[in-house]
């Protein structure tokens, strides 16, 4: 940008005053900040033996689920638009036809590499039938990368074991399924 | 020609009117006319975006969308739908008609097509398709009004060998191709310009891939190739491409099994091989392009100044078939003979057929080239048998296993049509060119590539330069230099004086 | 034989080992700090090794140095392979050495050998020129990172290296000009007689020179490196600087160095500015007569530095970096001139006040005068105030 853009807003720097050119009032006052946080509190989580609060698990990003209807179906359509969402490009779907007669189309494999994912949740945005949701479940570990390949059904198994601490909020929201 | 006009979404509507050429006063017509359908004469005035133009095209969309459910997420056409575009365009921000299930019903047409009755909007391309294109007449419209769907007749349904066509005229997702239903969804795809190797008509084609597969192959406008149209057996041709059965990496021949070669060493082995083995003869095979069959004819003259080349099986499945408007599927089932013809014939003077090579009741060589590559099964043991015996080094490169592959020294697997960069000059002297769609699979190396390794040329293998080599080089080429257009060039420009009037006179 | 030789070796022993651990844990000391003043909770999981034991992270010390010791000690195929060995050797060994002439302490009523004198806690006692060796070596400290710098052979380090030692040599100035008042005034180099001379007289040279003091303690953070003036390592804006391509035990032995400096000095100050091992009323001021009396001084001693290094790592969180023109704006334009007004006052007072004709009745005086002159050369500084060259972007009236 030239100097002499008109949409430049041009702001003074402040003068210091007598006290700010002696250097040593502003010294004590920055050693005397440095000295309060000393001594206050502190924010830490000691993770493994102290959990870290989660206000709200049902907005929460953690672990993805894979939700079922209310057959016991995985709700999901295969229609790839949490994989188009995906900045991270961490979602695999094959989609072919369902066996079932009031659905077209599901997904014959739905892939979430774990490691790639950056949790940012727009894949539970995107999501037409809310079938995939973030869970608040954060301590996710694994000892090879192949693990941390989530597939359909470990997906699944996430919803069984979450479905009852966090509810599918579609239901409450008015669901389309 | 393409489909007549019937006018019949409404979508276009436009205001129309005349102007009188005496007072110069213009008379609007009080209805809205369809541009698609109305000629526009001298004195005709049209105004295409007023406010009453628009707000019929907003009432038009969402008449359409009265019985249309819901269910773009899981809609193939999704991404490439025009009814969504329009929607896009003049949709209401909220639906006022019923919320349909999400779901469409469906049924067969035929092998190839499947119908989602609710989707339709009844704009009947696919009718007129079966109608005006193939002439088979299968598919017609039952009931009337509300309740009107496209349906074919039953023991009748739609199985002409063009009937893929009618999902790409499909302007909603209402016809889905059973081949591409639910594999990807049209946004992830990249579209290359392709030339189908199904037949010698060699149709313009899109190859459309996402992360080096192809998914489909859809027809590209080329009025002089095809039109709008491709066959089926084109269309879904491409799987051979993904096959698990291709030969991955090259092999030698050691003691009766072959044991892996490493690309890196390998054409220097060939070429030290291939120049102590005395005679050499080369078997083109009419599906390579023309700059591979051109690089290794040379390179083949360069070991041996008398190296036999050969025009390799042109394999020929029953008669040519044609449609009602004129689209001919060939009986000729390779991409390029016309054009390694010509590359033989610049070379050797004259093209010998495989046939002729056998016939040689004495035939002796000290090495066989096979290059290019075949679909399908290609040569019978017999015949793989006269020639492992004739000749001492047998390099093969193909797509496929064969006879010829397990009796060969080196097992060189071959480039799929997608991979390739070249050019295909077609049944009536038309070359295309066309770029590499997706990359070959590990351990694969295109034929030209190789050739260019071989002459020692530098750098990579550039298709367009060979082309234009080429076309300095064989007068029939000549019309190549400078660049071919998407459409392609016709080679045959430029024997119009040399040949009598009544054969060029079919060529447009 | 036993007092040239053997104790001499023995305190070197004790005071290596003792200075590598106490360096180790000052490490994790100010990895805490850091901790605590961004109000987190700092390393606390290493305690005894194989164990569920965590002793605070007490053991992070250790941690460190095995991870330190088991990585690759990688030499770039580009260096110089004889000076790039050299150079992390060259710092850490004059950093060592300076300990040869610093008083831990006062001395401990251990009689060995036929003088009969007390056992001295110093390695070399009664070096006559203890100042100008500790000069000398940390001079030799400039080597050792231009030697790094210029045998890595790549531009990152050969900037950082000519980065740090012009700075380096830029701050030894205002760091001798701070000396030069106590040693005018105390009338020695001996670090040993400097901290007597202050216990006799009870008047630290902090309150009789408080010009000097300031000129010394902005040097002394300069020549260790510390921030404010950390520029030679500044991760964040340049790449490291000049060990940019050390690792393994290589860039340990470097990063020790650079630690120890602080040590180093943090007993300088205390020893020429806050009295040494003296407190009023609680060390005395004589020769030592009892154990107690030896340790106690060891104590206050070490008390005093630990408070000094406590305030170098509240100072890092306290304070942004200089820009590298202000650094030596602030070095050329400030340091220099006050060092000098302290040198020549120091000078002018030295005769009247101190060399015992008017005595020790008049202190007040002088403490009243050195005061006086130190705020009003402050004052004058801070009004002139030369700053760095004036390169904020500059209004341009729109041409039209």
């Amino acid at each position: 940008m030239r100097t002499d853009d008109p949409s430049i807003r041009w702001i003074e720097e402040p003068s210091l005053g007598l006290s700010g050119r002696m250097f040593l009032p502003l010294f004590v006052q920055g050693l005397t900040t440095t000295a309060r946080h000393l001594f206050s509190p502190k924010v830490t989580v000691s993770f493994p033996e102290e959990r870290p609060k989660v206000d709200n698990p049902l907005i929460y990003r953690g672990v993805h689920r894979l939700n079922r209807d209310a057959e016991g179906r995985v709700k999901c359509v295969a229609c790839f638009l949490c994989a188009t969402a995906c900045p991270a490009h961490c979602i695999d779907i094959v989609g072919t036809e369902s066996p079932w007669p009031d659905r077209e189309k599901y997904p014959a494999s739905f892939t979430i590499d774990e490691l790639r994912c950056i949790y940012c949740g727009m894949c539970e945005e995107a999501c037409p039938v809310d079938a995939i949701e973030l869970t608040s479940l954060l301590d996710l570990t694994g000892r090879s990368r192949e693990e941390m390949i989530f597939d359909k059904e470990k997906l699944l198994s996430v919803y069984d074991q979450t479905k009852d601490t966090e509810p599918m909020p579609s239901a409450r929201l008015g669901g389309t399924l | 020609m393409a489909l007549i006009f019937v006018a019949s979404c409404r979508m276009c509507l436009v205001e129309s009117g005349r102007k009188d050429p005496q007072t110069g006063k213009v008379t609007m017509l009080p209805k809205l006319v369809p541009a698609c359908q109305t000629p526009a004469t001298d004195g005709t005035v049209f105004i295409t975006d007023s406010d009453k133009v628009r707000q019929s095209r907003a009432m038009v969309e969402e008449d359409l969308l009265i019985d249309h459910p819901i269910d773009c997420p899981i809609c193939d056409k999704a991404g490439e739908c025009r009814l969504q575009d329009y929607h896009f365009q003049h949709g209401q921000r909220e639906r006022r008609a019923d919320i349909r299930p999400f779901t469409s019903r469906r049924r067969p047409l035929g092998d190839t097509v499947t119908l989602f009755v609710d989707r339709c909007v009844m704009c009947s391309r696919c009718v007129r398709f079966t109608r005006e294109i193939t002439g088979t007449n299968e598919l017609y419209v039952t009931g009337r009004g509300s309740a009107e769907e496209i349906d074919v007749l039953p023991g009748f349904p739609l199985e002409n060998r063009m009937s893929g066509n009618v999902v790409d005229l499909c302007p909603v997702g209402a016809l889905g191709d059973k081949d591409f239903l639910y594999r990807q969804r049209v946004w992830f795809m990249k579209s290359h310009n392709g030339v189908c190797a199904g037949c010698s008509t060699g149709c313009s084609v899109n190859v459309d891939v996402n992360q080096d597969h192809v998914y489909r192959l859809r027809p590209r406008e080329n009025p002089h190739v095809n039109q709008w149209w491709m066959c089926d057996e084109g269309r879904y041709g491409f799987h051979h491409v993904h096959s698990p059965n291709r030969l991955a990496g090259p092999h030698r021949r050691e003691q009766e099994a072959f044991v892996p070669a490493d690309w890196t060493k390998l054409p220097a082995e060939l070429d030290a091989k291939l120049r102590a083995a005395g005679r050499v003869a080369g078997v083109f095979s009419p599906h390579m392009t023309v700059e591979a069959a051109y690089l290794w004819a040379t390179y083949l003259r360069d070991v041996d100044p008398q190296a036999r080349l050969v025009l390799g099986p042109v394999p020929v499945e029953g008669e040519d078939e044609q449609f009602k408007n004129g689209f001919t599927i060939r009986a000729e089932k390779c991409p390029n003979r016309r054009g390694v013809e010509e590359v033989i014939a610049h070379f050797a003077g004259r093209v010998e057929a495989m046939a002729e090579l056998l016939a040689d009741s004495e035939l002796s060589l000290g090495a066989i080239w096979f290059g290019g590559g075949y679909k399908h099964d290609w040569i019978d043991t017999d015949t793989a048998e006269r020639l492992a015996a004739a000749a001492p080094l047998l390099i093969v490169q193909d797509l496929f296993d064969s006879p010829l592959m397990q009796r060969a020294t080196y097992q060189l697997p071959a480039a799929a049509f997608a991979e390739r960069d070249g050019s295909y000059v077609n049944h009536a002297d038309r070359l295309q060119s066309f770029a590499w769609a997706i990359r070959p699979p590990l351990g694969v190396r295109e034929e030209a590539s190789l050739a260019w390794l071989l002459l020692g040329r530098r750098g990579l293998f550039q298709s367009r330069e060979v082309l234009d080599e080429i076309a300095r080089e064989i007068m029939f080429f000549h019309a190549a230099a400078g660049g071919v257009p998407d459409v392609g060039v016709d080679l045959k420009v430029n024997r119009l004086a040399a040949e009598p009037i009544e054969q060029t006179a079919r060529t447009v | 034989m036993l007092e040239l030789f053997a104790i001499p070796l023995v305190k070197i022993v004790v005071l290596i080992g003792a200075l590598m651990t106490v360096t180790a844990y000052l490490v994790l000391l100010e990895r805490k700090m850091a901790a605590w003043v961004q109000d987190r909770r700092g390393p606390d999981r290493v305690g005894v090794p194989l164990t569920k034991i965590r002793l605070f992270g007490l053991g992070q010390p250790l941690a460190d140095g095995l991870k330190f010791l088991f990585k690759e000690e990688f030499t770039p195929r580009h260096v110089e392979p004889l000076l790039y060995t050299l150079a992390p050797v060259v710092t850490l060994a004059s950093a060592l050495a300076i300990y040869a002439v610093i008083p831990m302490g006062d001395t401990l009523p251990l009689k060995i050998g036929a003088s009969g004198a007390n056992l001295s806690m110093v390695v070399a006692p009664g070096c006559d020129v203890g100042l100008l060796y500790i000069f000398a070596l940390s001079s030799i400290a400039v080597y050792g990172v231009i030697l790094g710098g210029w045998a890595s052979n790549d531009k990152y380090s050969f900037l950082g290296g000519l980065r740090t030692s012009a700075q380096m040599v830029a701050y030894e100035l205002p760091l001798g000009l701070g000396i030069l008042g106590v040693v005018l005034v105390s009338g020695s180099l001996d670090l040993g007689k400097i901290i007597h001379q202050q216990a006799d007289s009870g008047l630290w040279f902090a309150f009789t020179q408080p010009l000097g003091l300031v000129v010394f303690v902005v040097a002394a953070f300069a020549e260790a490196a510390r921030l404010p003036f950390d520029l030679p390592e500044c991760e964040q804006e340049l790449v490291g600087g000049y060990h940019t391509e050390y690792s393994g035990m290589r860039l340990i032995t470097f990063l020790i160095a650079e630690f120890m400096h602080m040590v180093t000095v943090s007993f300088l100050i205390v020893i020429l500015f806050f009295g040494g091992w003296h407190f009023w009323g609680l060390t005395g001021s004589g020769p030592v007569e009892s154990w107690g009396q030896g340790i106690l001084r060891i104590g206050v001693l070490m008390a005093k530095v630990f408070g000094v290094i406590l305030f170098f790592m509240m100072v890092r969180w306290s304070w942004p970096r200089f820009r590298f023109d202000q650094l030596m704006s602030l070095a050329w334009k400030v340091m220099l001139p006050q060092g000098l007004l302290n040198l020549a006052l120091m000078a002018v007072l030295c005769e009247p006040f101190i060399a015992e004709r008017i005595g020790s009745r008049h202190w007040g005086v002088f403490l009243l005068i050195s005061w006086a002159v130190a705020l009003l050369a402050w004052l004058v500084t801070a009004l002139v105030q030369p700053s760095g060259p004036e390169n904020s972007p500059q209004r341009v009236e729109p041409s039209i």
